[in-house]
């Protein structure tokens, strides 16, 4: 397409051609998940600043990156974005509702984030499932699973990792929960030099971060021996491990291959249970995971919470 | 000696800084045989040339601007607080601008400041209004603090003056922030001045005439300039509905700076004076004379939003600055109460004298005679006013690009057209610019809230009101 200058950066026109695709990818995507149960929702474009800044949202890495501006009301000083993520808005939406119910929400819309190169404008389809404690996780994996292969998605592989582990194994190397943030960032950079400053600390740990931090894991066989390296002497892995377990379990059952890593996701601190992407080649093309402290944060009941997003022109892309 | 700045010509584009920073960078300046006659000691002109370095070009800049113009391209080096670059690149991200060496001037440092006894931990707990010239580096610090709620107060200047009362927080330099009493709570910025280039300058045109001498200047260590506070651990929302308890105070917002002798005349024609308040020198918080009217000394540019938000009940500013604001903000409660007829002048689009055209239409029709998807350049202190007059005129495709002073210099080099005001035409005219357009005629008002303040702040606004209209109206007629 010649560049006439008449388009913002990062914004993409999608013409009869792609909005066919689009719309027929949307429509296996609804189908699928009307099928799980879920029903379609959409919430505005333009948000308050504050639901995505405290803390437990998005990180400060990420806010960096919003569109963030005045608008009518901004005389009083507060500042709106064209919503960066869907999820925050959701648990905003579940919040509203009467505490305790369990909800499984589909949506289509786009997020807004600022990219040097690429797009700033994300459409993305994705579900959320609020209220649901027990086999959730199972339940949007399978869910996951089934959406891609309808769409026609093939060699699928997914990296599975669960936030809890990682910040268990730091806290428990007497990092405060700022110190933990910075390592799972390190960690998630490859930074090698992390294992062996917190193994000089923490001597007692140290083969527990190795395990999580140099092995990337392939079976629940890799889970059993995290267990064996962590359980003496790391509190609160176990419900760490025992979602991973049943992580493990769900994609065995649907037959996609997958390996556990220390960490998969950045830049959303909402994270607190298993976080999981699902890659097809070497494509990212749907990520999500365990929120359950997000409505929370958001002033309402405490729920727990899961799910995932796609882009869908990068799906469409990957699938044809 | 002076040189005229050509647009896309030969010559190495250098932009250096007005104000405090003028005599130690000329200091450096002439230290390394870079000699700007009349740059030290303040010529009001604004373009220069180099003694014994032909094909550099000089223009002075507020410092503000300096960062802008060269992400711009309008300039291929320049010198600059660390503060001002930092506050554009922190949030635009950009790679046109190239931080080349930290120089030994000494500077301020950024500071979060808020009344005695406040801690950010408590007010993070509700929401956190602060007050800041630097609206990019404030949002940066907030972010990373994890404050969840905040507002920001983006003021022309003196936002130290706004805590405790106005603002919880302030984010001002040190030493303003100490002298008006307030306590520091962290570092935002630890200042410095860099020397600066445009990334395709660097890559494309031969600067060396001019980086050869300005990189012999002296260097001071490299700060990280930025401070990433520690996270607060503020998660449950706690958030406290903002209804401040009624105020019984009336309040009155009077100007310092050119408006000033304006308003003290004004005033005492309406037989009104405060001790304090005179033509050339004010008080912070001059004496109203009454226990139950405060009188605050405020930059005429803040006070629509000071209205708007309620903080106070009269305002005396300038139509130019209440249009500008409800520009930006048409549905914020702020009202001209009474002209004030004073302070008069022509707010308009400027443009060079040499243009062969008698009207803006034909102007954008000139301009864009060659390239009709060339931007049309608007350089404006009133950001608001200028996208609004870019839109009335349909300008088409147009960049507004914000200054903050020493406006005169810009058209026809670095903007087409210039929003400015002009009281007589001299200014212009001895810059070789004319108003082509007027878009406004400005005099000095008071101002108030859309809503009138019930009981004694109601009466008592009523009240000046009505002794300012009666003197305004009969020293017109004088």
């Amino acid at each position: 397409m010649p560049d006439r200058g008449l388009r913002s950066p990062g914004m993409r026109d999608l013409g009869p051609e792609e909005m066919a695709r689009f719309r027929a990818l949307e429509r296996v995507f609804l189908d699928v998940t009307a099928e799980g149960g879920y029903r379609e929702i959409r919430t505005p474009s333009i948000e308050p600043l504050h639901l995505y800044s405290a803390s437990g949202t998005l990180s400060p890495q990420a806010l960096e990156r919003v569109y963030s501006f005045l608008d009518w009301n901004g005389w009083s000083g507060e500042r709106v974005v064209l919503r960066p993520d869907t999820t925050v808005a959701v648990a905003r939406w579940y919040g509203d509702q009467p505490a305790g119910g369990v909800e499984r929400l589909s949506y289509v819309q786009p997020s807004f984030r600022f990219a040097p190169e690429g797009e700033r404008e994300v459409w993305q389809c994705g579900v959320e499932l609020f209220g649901k404690a027990n086999g959730s996780d199972a339940e949007v994996l399978t869910l996951a699973q089934r959406f891609l292969a309808a769409a026609g998605v093939e060699d699928l592989t997914v990296e599975v990792a669960h936030a809890g582990l990682a910040r268990a194994a730091f806290a428990a190397a007497g990092l405060s929960t700022a110190q933990q943030l910075s390592a799972y960032d390190r960690m998630l950079e490859g930074d090698t030099s992390l294992t062996a400053e917190l193994a000089e600390t923490h001597p007692d740990g140290a083969a527990a971060v190795r395990l999580l931090a140099d092995v990337d894991g392939a079976s629940a066989g890799y889970v059993a021996n995290l267990r064996a390296a962590m359980g003496s002497v790391i509190p609160g892995a176990e419900s760490a491990l025992a979602d991973l377990e049943g992580a493990a379990q769900a994609l065995d059952g649907v037959g996609v291959p997958y390996r556990i890593l220390a960490g998969t996701a950045r830049n959303f601190e909402y994270y607190t249970g298993i976080t999981f992407r699902f890659r097809s080649g070497g494509t990212t093309v749907l990520s999500g995971g365990r929120y359950d402290r997000l409505a929370e944060t958001l002033g309402g009941a405490p729920a727990p919470a899961c799910g995932w997003a796609a882009d869908i022109l990068g799906l469409i892309e990957v699938a044809s | 000696m002076t040189a005229e700045v050509p647009s896309g010509g030969e010559a190495v584009r250098v932009a250096l800084p007005r104000g405090d920073l003028r005599g130690p960078v000329d200091e450096h300046l002439r230290g390394v045989d870079f000699v700007v006659e009349g740059y030290g000691s303040g010529a009001r002109t604004y373009t220069f040339g180099v003694e014994e370095r032909p094909g550099i070009a000089v223009r002075v800049f507020s410092d503000a601007d300096i960062p802008i113009q060269v992400a711009l391209g309008n300039y291929d080096l320049g010198i600059a607080s660390r503060t001002w670059v930092d506050e554009l690149l922190v949030r635009h991200q950009l790679d046109s601008v190239v931080p080349l060496r930290q120089l030994d001037v000494p500077t301020a440092e950024l500071v979060i400041a808020g009344g005695q006894g406040a801690t950010l931990e408590a007010l993070a707990q509700g929401v956190v209004r602060v007050a800041t010239e630097y609206p990019n580096l404030a949002a940066n610090y907030l972010a990373n603090a994890r404050v969840p709620d905040y507002r920001l107060f983006e003021v022309w200047a003196q936002a130290e003056a706004w805590p405790p009362q106005d603002a919880e927080l302030a984010i001002a330099p040190r030493p303003a922030v100490e002298q008006e009493g307030l306590e520091v709570l962290g570092e935002v910025h630890l200042g410095g001045v860099w020397l600066i280039a445009n990334r395709e300058s660097l890559a494309k045109r031969d600067l060396s005439a001019a980086l050869e001498p300005l990189l012999r200047m002296p260097r001071a260590a490299e700060s990280r300039g930025i401070v990433r506070p520690a996270p607060l651990q503020v998660t449950a929302r706690t958030r406290h509905a903002q209804a401040p308890a009624e105020r019984e105070t009336f309040r009155i917002a009077v100007p310092d700076g050119h408006a000033q002798r304006h308003t003290v005349a004004a005033l005492a024609d309406a037989g009104i004076s405060f001790p304090g308040y005179e033509a050339d020198s004010a008080a912070r918080y001059p004496d109203s004379g009454r226990e139950d009217v405060q009188v605050k000394v405020m930059r005429p540019q803040d006070m629509p939003r000071a209205v708007a938000l309620g903080q106070v009940d009269l305002a005396l500013t300038g139509r130019d600055w209440l249009r500008a604001f409800l520009a930006t903000f048409p549905g914020a409660p702020v009202v001209e109460l009474c002209d004030l007829k004073r302070s008069k002048y022509r707010l308009g689009a400027v443009v060079t004298e040499d243009l062969p055209v008698e009207t803006i239409e034909e102007a954008i029709a000139y301009w864009r005679r060659d390239d009709p998807e060339k931007p049309i350049r608007v350089a404006s202190e009133y950001v608001s006013l200028a996208d609004e007059y870019a839109r009335s005129r349909y300008l088409g495709r147009y960049q507004v690009i914000p200054i903050s002073g020493a406006s005169e210099g810009f058209v026809p080099a670095d903007a087409e057209i210039l929003i400015e005001g002009t009281e007589t035409g001299t200014t212009l005219r001895a810059n070789r610019l004319t108003m082509i357009d007027v878009i406004m005629e400005s005099t000095n008002c008071a101002i108030g809230s859309a809503v009138r303040p019930d009981g004694k702040r109601g009466e008592l606004r009523d009240d000046f009101v009505a002794r300012m209209a009666r003197a305004a109206e009969a020293a017109a007629v004088d």
